[in-house]
């Protein structure tokens, strides 16, 4: 297949493999602005509603079951300062997408997407995903660019290093059981390979951050 | 003016590294040029799977280039490669896996006759002759493995300098699964510390090898071995944070003086006796194309028109899947097993050549994210509850992989993008590559014995993931400045010097005729370290005389 037959004709599965194509961030990052914001909780680029509306989308890709979500994650804190540092190539589809996601809720629901309950919430992201959504009011955003985008973000959001301002009291490594940065914990030791001896995770060693929201 | 250097080298990698160590420890005066910083330990500690898996900032944060498949695209801006600029190039943040190439690796033509559609060629070299120079990069790398172990491998004498790491518990379970097959899988060779060796610490086993730089300097690399050992010389001059912009050449048809921007902007002119240029197969055919003249309309040392040409990568097979019990590839270094029985070449299996199979490097958590699709099916939505189930698998993943030989092909290049530029105004590096149908029924092959290998390890699923979108989706680039007797079909002759340009030797992995069917640094090693000694040699014999 040619990479054009590609981007024209993706399958669900090459659209949520690919890492490089509809998924939508800089080229060029800017220095680290998200140093400075990561432990500020407060937009620095999205405002109130578009952080809401993205909050309430992270939520529905990693929701709460019967361990933490995305939210309590804090995957959008990490998506605000990503889109004010690293993807700043991104903020423009994020803000004309959310307003032409907030049109679509209001033609079909009359509500906004954070009011929807949650299986209102799925059937406009599968349409989202889908490209599917009618009326879409954002020509130079495309549905499921803007989708991939969030869906990867929120990914990023929960499973980066928490000091890139997601991935809070570790919920993200917790979930995955993931533990760590083993070289900033001293290291494994052959029995601990092996699986003889139980390597202990990064959140049984440092005391959680206390919740700042 | 500038004063004028013995040796200016031009990328601080495998060869570059190995380049400056040997003029060095000769007595010459050396100037390095690396166009990134030089960082080490403390910088490494910063880096995280965000900055270096996912964005690729850690190493090469504004490096950009564009892709396509066939010259009658419009190729497509992207970061495409896994390239390091800093002091050490990619050998600060390989994976470090170590093969000799075998016997027939170096007469890929005359085995296997030729193949259309391809550029095959044997290398003007043969293993006999890299052999002493394979032990020696050993023997400074501090390799850890079982040195007879590989039934495929080619003869050797003596072991490894380093007994092979511990296994994890998946290294375990797919060497048990390999052995059942009646394959003999064996730890792979790597250039890891397994004990403190030559001054550098042990392994704390920390995983994160592999596009990493790593904390402890366990790893090997030029920017722990051979720049320090220059360094101490006393003849090193080395220039971190130095772009080379142009190769400028005198009425002799010798480089004269290599142009240079440093981190402010600032243009000067480094001049030396001898430039070698060594900056990867893709930067030093970027640099060649772009050093053009009246002399040399299509660029340096480019009578041949191959420059840039017969670009190879490797072809990757992955697969991934899910055991039974925690797979623990969080800790320790890089895939720790290896099976090569069926790598030599048969083409009965409706393909030539072939590729050494091995646990892949560990998986921190945002590339397993990545695989999700892979696990959950095209009928699975890959997010909202199936996602993060997925996520909670994690401890049981491991993958292998198959590092494949692509064969070379003319239409598989490097060449200057004619619109997209970089923030310095040059053009960006265009990388047009096509798979061989060859390569293609390779990695079919390969993909169906990983599933078989993972099956026989215990593995309740496996899955392949579809690297087919990527292009140079890794470090291995080869075949751009290629190796051989005959100026008409080569780039440099047998001791990597410039068939044009008497004064210019380019011993990077560009020089590779054939990509063989292992990861190709070890390989840049040894061959970096014998064009260097006879460089050497032929100084002291004009000195002599």
């Amino acid at each position: 297949m040619s990479a054009h037959e590609r981007d024209t004709h993706f399958s669900r599965r090459a659209f949520l493999v690919s890492t490089t194509g509809l998924w939508i961030s800089a080229g060029l990052p800017r220095p680290l602005a998200a140093a400075a914001a990561q432990r500020d909780e407060a937009p620095s680029v999205l405002s109130p509603d578009e952080w809401s509306a993205v909050e309430a989308i992270s939520e529905r890709i990693l929701p709460a079951d019967e361990t933490p979500g995305a939210k309590a994650a804090g995957c959008v804190n990490f998506i605000d300062k990503a889109l004010a540092s690293e993807d700043a190539a991104a903020l423009p589809l994020y803000r004309e997408a959310l307003q032409a996601l907030e049109h679509a809720c209001d033609a079909r629901w009359k509500k906004k997407f954070v009011d929807l309950d949650a299986a209102r919430q799925d059937a406009m992201l599968e349409d989202l995903e889908s490209g599917s959504l009618p009326d879409w009011g954002a020509p130079g955003a495309s549905q499921q660019a803007f989708f991939g985008s969030v869906r990867m973000h929120t990914l990023l959001g929960f499973l980066a290093d928490p000091r890139h301002g997601g991935n809070r009291d570790f919920i993200g490594w917790r979930t995955m059981g993931f533990p760590g940065p083993v070289h900033h914990l001293g290291g494994a030791q052959p029995d601990q390979m092996s699986g003889k001896r139980r390597f202990a995770p990064i959140w049984e060693r440092t005391p959680p951050r206390p919740s700042q929201s | 003016m500038s004063e004028m250097k013995d040796v200016c080298v031009i990328g601080t990698g495998a060869a570059g590294g190995v380049w400056i160590d040997a003029c060095t420890r000769a007595g010459l005066d050396v100037v390095a040029l690396e166009r990134g910083p030089h960082l080490g330990p403390s910088d490494f500690r910063q880096h995280d799977e965000l900055s270096n898996v996912h964005r690729g900032t850690g190493f090469a944060p504004t490096w950009q280039d564009t892709t396509r498949d066939h010259a009658a695209q419009v190729a497509q801006l992207g970061r495409s490669t896994m390239l390091a600029r800093c002091v050490g190039g990619g050998t600060a943040h390989w994976g470090s896996w170590c093969w000799r190439f075998r016997e027939d690796d170096f007469e890929v033509l005359s085995s296997e006759g030729p193949v259309e559609g391809a550029n095959l060629a044997d290398w003007p070299i043969s293993y006999a002759e890299l052999a002493p120079f394979y032990d020696a990069a050993e023997a400074r790398l501090g390799l850890a493995g079982q040195a007879s172990a590989n039934p495929s491998g080619p003869p050797r004498h003596g072991g490894y300098p380093n007994p092979p790491h511990p296994p994890r518990r998946a290294t375990q379970l797919i060497a048990m699964g390999a052995k059942k097959l009646g394959l003999h899988p064996f730890p792979t060779p790597m250039a890891i510390n397994s004990r403190p060796y030559q001054g550098r610490a042990a392994c704390i086993n920390g995983g994160m090898c592999a596009n990493f730089g790593c904390p402890v300097h366990a790893k090997a690399s030029t920017l722990a071995i051979h720049v320090p050992a220059a360094l101490a010389t006393g003849h090193l001059d080395l220039r971190p944070d130095t772009r080379v912009i142009e190769l400028v050449t005198g009425k002799d048809g010798r480089v004269l003086a290599a142009r240079t921007l440093d981190a402010s902007g600032r243009e000067n002119e480094v001049r030396a006796r001898t430039f070698v240029l060594a900056c990867g197969g893709i930067g030093s055919a970027q640099l060649l194309l772009s050093s053009r003249s009246a002399r040399h309309p299509d660029g340096l040392a480019n009578g041949s028109g191959l420059v840039g040409r017969n670009l190879m990568f490797h072809n990757f097979t992955f697969v991934f899947f899910e055991l039974p019990e925690p797979s623990l590839a969080a800790l320790g270094p890089a895939g720790m097993v290896a099976i090569d029985d069926l790598h030599p070449s048969d083409a009965s299996r409706g393909f030539i050549r072939g590729a050494v199979l091995g646990e892949s490097a560990e998986s921190g958590p945002i590339w397993s994210a990545y695989k999700a699709p892979g696990y959950l099916g095209e009928n699975t939505r890959a997010w909202g509850k199936p996602l993060k189930d997925y996520l909670r698998r994690y401890p049981y993943l491991d993958g292998m992989i198959a590092v494949g030989e692509d064969l070379p092909q003319l239409d598989n290049r490097i060449d200057l993008d004619p619109t997209h530029v970089d923030a310095e105004g040059f053009p960006l590096a265009r990388i047009t590559y096509e798979s061989h149908p060859n390569d293609r029924a390779l990695h079919d092959f390969f993909d169906a014995r990983l599933h078989e290998i993972a099956l026989a390890a215990g593995a309740t699923k496996s899955w392949s993931f579809d690297t087919s979108h990527t292009k140079g989706g890794t470090g291995h680039i080869m075949g751009t400045c290629r190796m051989g007797n005959d100026p008409n079909e080569s780039v440099v002759d047998r001791w990597c010097r410039s068939h044009e340009v008497p004064n210019l030797y380019i011993p990077d992995g560009g020089c590779f005729p054939t990509s063989g069917g292992y990861n190709p640094t070890l390989t840049i090693f040894a061959n970096a370290a014998r064009t260097a000694a006879h460089f050497l040699e032929s100084i002291a014999r004009k000195e002599t005389a």
